[in-house]
């Protein structure tokens, strides 16, 4: 079996590159795909299984991250996206790909409300750019997620807190919606700086349409795929030298792209 | 019909908090809420489509004023000024149905509730904006109430045109020196300085006196620029005492030479001092590209602007190196004054002008750094910043950007390019505007919407990102330019002249350059440092399809000329020849202007000091010391983990230290990294500025091999930042520093593959009794490193790893605390300033080499700043492991043992297990030391001399600049 992922570029999206390696490292065949190439060809998602928002800057995030790339989606798109969704593919936004996600509405609350926005990620409560390891526990079903206990992925972004009203955080959690929350030492990190980086509602990290096929995730599990990328390599690295032991080649980031290849039936290349 | 969209932001919001956390650090407590402000004068801006597309509905509502405040601030853009935001809205103006070329301008209020008065919210304002580029409002609530609200402001650019005149004749025939050199200090009718000295004032008049016409304003800005020092380098060019080739050929070029020869079929030089860039060989697919530039002068004035422009400008370097390189990692550093003081000057004599506080400055420079970093979506691990009180009017802003490279590119060596005749002349990118006109010269007076913000710019780094995409990811690729530079100093009439000298001529017909607003001068256009743009040499075949690639980018790119090779400079304007020029000339016809210098050794007697009473309370002092301590606040909101590419990052170990070294694995499918270091000590040059320059280079070097780069494939670049250039006693210095980064590079075959100088930082201005006072920087050399290690497995962090790990210092150490930390904690600067003794040095970094290639070693750390003192208690916090450590066998009093900066010294950690290896790794060095281990305790103890605890340790390093 193969599958097909579209990774959009453009307008400052940056993160299309190594987005694409972790889907390919997987056995995943992926292309970076424009926006304007997308607007132009949209049949290009007819043929897709796997639909990927990367990280970036789009439009420097003006006017609210991720606004405004959502806004040209939103125009040129938004029909294809939502048959995109509905059929049974995978989507997943990080990071920026993650604001634009919501931005479009594609993690609602309710399998009724796709389109509309009802939760916000915005400005960090330090009013900074956040750019730290962070532990995360997974708390849903998701299929990208499957399997998956806990990640020590990175976060970067300056906009990466998660608000909405009460009454749709308490239909995100009682839909478990809610994907992936901060931690510390195990706990939830309680709002509490730096292990919840941004200040996010109830520690959210990511979150999920009804489905749980449509991911919006703000760390970078792309960032923390390979043992090499963690913040610890050094650390890890010295230890199997003195154990003799072998060094795992792969870090918890991979285990999400690798479960997408295992959702279409794809055999990663290392498993091959 | 003007519109203005009101966005106010939830009242839960980071930026509101944060402002209200700075008010109450002020002693005062308020309450904050933040609206964006969004103004347009086009039609389709009052539509619901456009208002609906900039608000989220989720956190903020639109047009609704929040019903209790006692002020209300708005921050706006002055005419011209860059404003990136009101640009992604006129994006999304365009897709709710506007014209492309449509103009939205953007704004930030404040409405503020809490006991202040006016006074207070002129401070406030004060820190939210710089009034060189913005401007502030202030309402109180009556006011608010009265006026119906905030004033609507348009800030358009109105230029007044002068005349139909394409050009101005500048008739120099007759004129006497003085009225040259009058041309040369106030510029073409006062338009601005040229900034030429008189030999080469006197060879334009004679060139023209020789010409059948006389010359126009846009030949005699080429010929400024071009001839400018920034442009050619006159300094370093010119003969110097009796060194006939100058101090660039005949040192630093020459130790290139002489090492790749020595170095032969080992060579890993590519392209040394001809691009943009210097690029070197990284492994058999790709080169690595590396450029460092400086951006002082413009980062005083406007430091989050000064930064910015600085920081994108570099990542030009790289997209124009060869066919083009991709900006894979960023650089940054930058020289301070402390941002706890607030020295009081002035640039005028009326005391109106005041410099901007260090303060204001640090945090400008790191969020300028931070903004065009970040939204390019390249790594920035790599930096330092040094502080020196006399960086207070003129800070040093270095930046610099790694690249990676094709070794070959369709066939062709990835590095060559060359614009051919025929070729048309092609600009992508941003529009072009008065910014950065003259940008070497500031006016002090208040700009207004006749002089839009010449002197400063701002950078947009989305336009130049979709512009990077579109070449590196695509265009390059596809063969379509055959050459392509960017637009730095200068800007078109240095991209453009450069290039031409490869195919030996231009024109340009310069009506065509897209414009940000009418009514510029055809000079004006010509030298504008606009920025966000690259200039192609693109065969008339290719250049549709190129620009309608871009166009689909989003990025706009023109035909403005073609280039020739009937040796003219030659440009018209609405077919009006306004420049035509002999390229010989223009390139080569300054004179040569010999230099002459003296040397004098600075420094004190060595103090008569007594040895601490308490040392651990001294080691707590030295590392809270702002050379010392810890800048984490700045490496966690640089991004230096994007594009997945981080092994060794700016915080090592558990404890989080502060590193000089980073590795990146550029290439994801290759076991190989990047190395990147920097050394610098300009309080050296108080003593030798021979002594500074020989440890920065040493420094850089050993950071790099101390975290296991390999010495055989590692290359340096040099930024010189002097002062007061002008000066025999400082050009002796310079000529001095010169020739000993020379001997060091040499010795270590470590070639030079990329340099800039910036010779006059000097602030020229007044204290707060009107005295006149002139602050030189201390003269810097800042020397960075890039370097290969041939496997990732064998990097080596400074964080000792495990209990019972053996402590090794390798290398001597000696009495030199001359300049150091450690005197001027206790305000001397001595004479003993230390000296690199480039024999032992590559005697250790050699061996060294060997047993990191065998990973016999846990953890390295080169000492620097501090000392030994300092390097152990790094270690002890980076590991949160305790030390027992035993001095007694150094022959040398406890404090200078503690606190010496001798050079080539390396503190290592090594497994029990690997002892025996690594002491036979290293049988004949005799400076080799053990001194201690890696203890199962919270402190680090130094028996008979003090025992620290690792939290206090941690907390004296971390706290300083925890706050900023």
């Amino acid at each position: 079996m193969t599958a097909k992922a579209l990774i959009l570029a453009g307008y400052g999206l940056n993160c299309e590159e190594e987005t694409l390696h972790a889907l390919e490292y997987n056995g995943i065949d992926g292309k970076i795909i424009h926006i304007n190439d997308l607007i132009e060809t949209p049949k290009e998602l007819e043929s897709a299984q796997i639909l990927a928002i990367p990280g970036g800057f789009s439009y420097g995030d003006d006017t609210g991250a991720g606004n405004a790339y959502a806004q040209k989606l939103k125009l040129a798109l938004m029909d294809e996206l939502r048959s995109f969704v509905e059929r049974d593919t995978l989507t997943i936004g990080i990071c920026n790909g993650c604001q634009i996600l919501t931005n479009l509405g594609l993690t609602p609350p309710t399998g009724s409300d796709y389109g509309t926005r009802k939760t916000a990620v915005t400005y960090n409560e330090t009013a900074r750019y956040q750019c730290r390891w962070i532990d995360l526990k997974i708390t849903n079903k998701s299929p990208w997620l499957k399997g998956i206990e806990t990640m020590h992925i990175p976060v970067a972004h300056g906009e990466g807190r998660f608000m909405m009203d009460d009454d749709t955080l308490k239909i995100l959690q009682d839909n478990n919606q809610i994907a992936a929350i901060y931690t510390k030492d195990g706990a939830p990190a309680n709002g509490e700086f730096p292990y919840n980086p941004n200040g996010s509602a109830a520690d959210i990290a990511a979150i999920t349409d009804p489905s749980g096929k449509v991911l919006a995730i703000m760390p970078h599990p792309e960032r923390g795929m390979f043992t090499w990328q963690r913040d610890d390599y050094m650390e890890i690295k010295d230890r199997a030298q003195r154990t003799g032991s072998t060094l795992a080649e792969t870090a918890d980031g991979m285990a999400l792209f690798a479960n997408a290849a295992a959702y279409f039936g794809v055999k990663s290349k290392q498993a091959a | 019909m003007t519109t203005r969209i009101e966005v106010l932001a939830h009242i839960d919001d980071g930026r509101a908090k944060t402002l209200e956390k700075a008010i109450k650090a002020k002693g005062k407590s308020a309450a904050v809420r933040v609206a964006d402000i969004y103004t347009s004068e086009h039609a389709k801006a009052s539509s619901d489509a456009f208002t609906q597309s900039l608000a989220n509905p989720v956190t903020q509502e639109t047009n609704t004023t929040p019903n209790d405040f006692d002020w209300a601030l708005e921050i706006g853009f002055l005419p011209g000024v860059t404003d990136n935001i009101g640009h992604t809205a006129s994006e999304l103006l365009s897709l709710a149905g506007a014209d492309n070329d449509n103009d939205v301008f953007s704004s930030r209020l404040y409405y503020i509730k809490g006991n202040l008065d006016k006074s207070d919210i002129e401070d406030i304002a004060n820190t939210l904006s710089n009034s060189l580029i913005q401007r502030a409002t202030i309402k109180s609530a009556a006011e608010f109430k009265a006026d119906d609200g905030m004033d609507t402001i348009i800030p358009h650019v109105t230029l007044s045109t002068t005349g139909n005149t394409a050009a101005d004749i500048v008739d120099l025939n007759g004129l006497s020196d003085e009225q040259l050199m009058e041309i040369s200090q106030k510029g073409i009718q006062n338009r601005g300085p040229l900034g030429l000295p008189l030999v080469y004032m006197k060879a334009i008049q004679e060139y023209y006196a020789k010409q059948d016409k006389p010359a126009t304003d846009i030949e005699l800005e080429t010929i400024a620029q071009t001839w400018s020092e920034h442009c050619k380098h006159t300094i370093f060019a010119s003969p110097i005492d009796d060194v006939k080739d100058g101090l660039y050929k005949g040192f630093i070029k020459r130790a290139t030479k002489e090492i790749r020869a020595a170095k032969g079929e080992n060579d890993i030089c590519v392209s040394v001092f001809s691009d943009n860039a210097g690029g070197i060989i990284f492994d058999d697919n790709y080169l690595i590209t590396d450029k460092v530039e400086t951006h002082n002068s413009p980062s005083a004035l406007d430091p989050f602007g000064g930064a910015i422009t600085g920081i994108v400008g570099v990542n030009r370097d790289c997209i124009g190196f060869g066919q083009g390189a991709k900006p894979v990692i960023n650089r940054y550093g930058f020289c301070l004054a402390d941002p706890r003081t607030s020295p009081e000057y002035y640039r005028d004599k009326a005391l109106t002008n005041p410099i901007l506080s260090p303060e204001t400055i640090m945090k400008g420079v790191i969020d300028g750094v931070e903004s065009g970093g970040n939204q390019s979506g390249i790594p920035t691990p790599q930096g330092f910043v040094t502080f020196d009180d006399r960086f207070v009017g003129k800070p040093l802003v270095f930046v610099g950007t790694i690249g990676l490279i094709p070794r070959t590119i369709n066939g062709k060596p990835g590095h060559k390019k060359k614009a051919n005749a025929g070729d048309k002349i092609v600009v992508a990118g941003g529009r072009v505007g008065r910014d950065g006109i003259h940008g070497a010269t500031f006016s002090s007076v208040a700009l207004d919407e006749g002089s839009p913000a010449t002197a400063v710019q701002i950078g947009d780094p989305i336009t130049q990102k979709k512009m990077s995409d579109a070449i590196i990811k695509e265009i390059r690729d596809l063969g379509w330019y055959s050459a392509i530079t960017d637009n730095g100093a200068g800007g078109m009439s240095s991209s453009i002249g450069e290039m031409a000298e490869q195919s030996g001529g231009f024109h340009v017909e310069l009506e065509r350059v897209p414009l940000k607003y009418p009514g510029m001068a055809p000079w004006e256009i010509w030298i504008s440092e606009s920025q966000e743009r690259m200039t192609m040499a693109v065969p008339p075949e290719n250049t549709d399809k190129l620009i309608a690639l871009f166009a689909k980018r989003g990025v706009e790119a023109t035909i403005v000329g073609t280039y020739t090779d009937d040796e003219r400079a030659k440009i018209t304007y609405n077919g009006e020849t306004i420049m035509d020029m002999d390229m010989d000339f223009l390139h080569d016809g300054n004179p040569e202007t010999p230099l002459t210098t003296t040397f004098t050794r600075g420094g004190e007697p060595e103090p008569n000091i007594a040895e601490p009473s308490d040392h651990a309370q001294t080691l707590m002092e030295m590392m809270g010391r702002l050379n010392i301590c810890s800048k984490e606040f700045i490496s966690t909101q640089y991004d230096h983990n994007v594009q997945g590419t981080a092994v060794l990052g700016p915080l090592q170990g558990a404890g989080r230290v502060y590193a000089e070294t980073s590795i990146t694995k550029p290439v994801l499918t290759s076991e190989k990294g990047v190395v990147l270091s920097q050394g610098l000590f300009p309080r050296y040059s108080d003593i030798d500025t021979g002594a500074m320059a020989a440890a920065g280079v040493d420094l850089a070097v050993r950071n790099a091999i101390a975290a296991g780069a390999d010495l055989n494939q590692l290359a340096l670049l040099d930024n010189f930042c002097w002062c007061s250039s002008d000066e025999p006693e400082r050009l002796g210095q310079l000529k001095r520093a010169v020739e000993a980064i020379y001997e060091v590079a040499v010795k270590y075959e470590t070639p030079y593959v990329s340099g800039k100088d910036s010779m006059f930082n000097d602030f020229k201005g007044f204290n707060a009794d009107g005295s006149a006072v002139k602050i030189s920087a201390p003269p810097t050399l800042l020397a960075s490193s890039i370097g290969v290690i041939p496997n990732i497995d064998r990097a080596i962090s400074l964080a000792p790893k495990a209990v019972g790990d053996l402590v090794y210092l390798l290398g001597a150490t000696k009495d030199e605390c001359g300049a150091g930390e450690y005197y001027d904690h206790l305000g001397h600067t001595g004479n003993n300033v230390p000296e690199t003794d480039t024999h032992q040095a590559l005697r250790l970094y050699k061996l060294y080499g060997r047993a990191s290639r065998d990973k016999l070693i846990a953890s390295a750390y080169a000492l620097n700043h501090g000392g030994l003192g300092a390097a152990l208690a790094k270690k002890a916090i980076a590991g949160q492991l305790g030390m027992d450590i035993d001095l007694s066998n150094i022959d040398l009093r406890t404090d200078k043992t503690l606190y010496s900066e001798s050079t080539g010294r390396i503190l290592v950690t090594v497994a029990p297990q690997n002892k025996e290896k690594f002491e036979k790794n290293f049988k004949g060095f005799e400076d080799l030391h053990q001194i201690g281990h890696i203890a199962h305790t919270n402190k680090l103890s130094i028996r008979n001399v003090l025992d620290a605890d690792i939290k206090a340790l941690e907390k004296a390093y971390k706290s300083p600049l925890s706050e900023y």
